[in-house]
């Protein structure tokens, strides 16, 4: 996994750039973007909850955003909007889910005892306990905290993405981050 | 784990963490940060979590999820911007074109010397009724002396206009004036008062240095 994608998500001018090449026909321009934001839609998608199909979520989002690119009118950068697509889709995915489960009649948790399943893959036991504290917070919590400290998001970018004011999702944050807090201190 | 009371700080910590800060927001927050313990430790905890969320995310395909891409939209042999940009450029420069002539043909038809005398002695009368008009600002006599030369043109108009409608030609065009109506004409515009100036006349005030004056006695 790597981090620190070319370009990262504050270059929106080269975003753009991309996009005019692609709609002019330029199929690597595709390429380029799928590179420099898969990775972070990736995080977001995990730090949300989504423990299986991150790469289908990731590549709908994608496809999404394609098809729809002329609905891009660059009020928000490139990144931002494919978070707003990514969490839609999420919350779709949630209410598929929850009908399965209302059908079938299987409970299921939805924060920490269902993350065992990525407990192989983290080898650091700090680690894991931060996650754990993440997942424990509010889902609205977790969305603005994961935007803000993983993918750097300004207050203004959060509240575009997540579809709140820049206020609240200061709010969120401090409120999230005191969260995790006493979650370590206990 | 402690919150430190600079809210603002504490604020622009992630984006310290993700290297979004300006020079200058950078060096007062990272000054800040060596100085406070609290900031410090929740410095460490950002990067911490960031670490975890980084490490708890799967690397994605990047081929997997090109390959499902839509195709990009086909080069098209249609007229390119520039192009359409160029025929839209003549159009508005050929409508440019044809207003100004159009316009200047309007005007230079206004000033031909073919007005009839009536709508040029009620066009003098507008101007001299605009002159009795003065604002208030004028001396006092000016009212009286404009209208005097409001009464003064309307007679001279009405008699010039009368001469040139028996001495006109056939079309009964105010152009057809002879030299001598026009010359009385131009003196009795002459004579006409002109409005005066507005500006005040200048005040002379003699200051006596020498013995002090009463104040009573001072001009007033």
């Amino acid at each position: 996994m790597t981090d620190a994608e070319p370009g990262g998500g504050n270059d929106g001018q080269r975003d753009l750039e991309l996009i005019a090449r692609w709609k002019s026909g330029d199929e690597r321009a595709a390429t380029e973007l799928v590179e420099r934001h898969a990775s972070a839609l990736a995080r977001f998608a995990v730090s949300s909850g989504e423990r299986t199909d991150v790469d289908e979520l990731v590549q709908d989002t994608f496809v999404r955003a394609f098809a729809s690119i002329d609905g891009f009118r660059g009020e928000s950068s490139f990144r931002t909007w494919l978070f707003t697509i990514e969490r839609r889709l999420l919350i779709d995915r949630r209410r598929a889910e929850k009908r399965r489960r209302d059908n079938t009649e299987i409970q299921d948790s939805d924060s920490a005892t269902g993350f065992d399943a990525l407990d192989g893959m983290v080898a650091d036991e700090t680690q894991q306990r931060l996650q754990r504290v993440v997942q424990r917070l509010s889902p609205t919590q977790r969305e603005v905290f994961t935007l803000r400290v993983a993918e750097g998001l300004s207050y203004k970018e959060i509240a575009d993405a997540v579809g709140t004011t820049e206020g609240a999702a200061r709010v969120h944050y401090h409120n999230a981050m005191r969260a995790v807090k006493e979650f370590l201190d206990e | 784990m402690n919150d430190c009371s600079n809210a603002d700080i504490r604020d622009q910590l992630p984006d310290l963490l993700h290297d979004r800060l300006t020079v200058s927001a950078r060096a007062v927050v990272l000054a800040h940060v060596e100085g406070c313990t609290d900031c410090r430790d929740e410095l460490e905890l950002l990067r911490g979590v960031l670490g975890a969320l980084v490490a708890q995310t799967p690397r994605v395909d990047i081929a997997y999820i090109v390959g499902a891409l839509p195709k990009a939209p086909a080069r098209t042999t249609a007229p390119s911007v520039a192009a359409k940009r160029r025929w839209a450029d003549w159009r508005v420069a050929a409508a440019i074109s044809v207003l100004v002539a159009g316009g200047s043909s309007v005007a230079i038809l206004n000033r031909a010397p073919g007005v009839p005398n009536g709508e040029l002695a009620a066009r003098a009368v507008e101007v001299a009724d605009t002159q009795t008009a003065t604002p208030s600002v004028v001396r006092s006599t000016t009212p009286v002396v404009s209208a005097k030369s409001a009464a003064v043109a309307r007679e001279t108009i009405a008699s010039v206009d009368q001469d040139a409608t028996t001495d006109a030609g056939p079309d009964g065009r105010f152009g057809g004036l002879t030299e001598t109506q026009l010359n009385a004409l131009l003196s009795e515009i002459e004579r006409l008062e002109a409005v005066p100036i507005t500006e005040p006349e200048p005040v002379t005030i003699k200051v006596n240095v020498g013995t002090p004056t009463p104040l009573s006695e001072l001009p007033r």
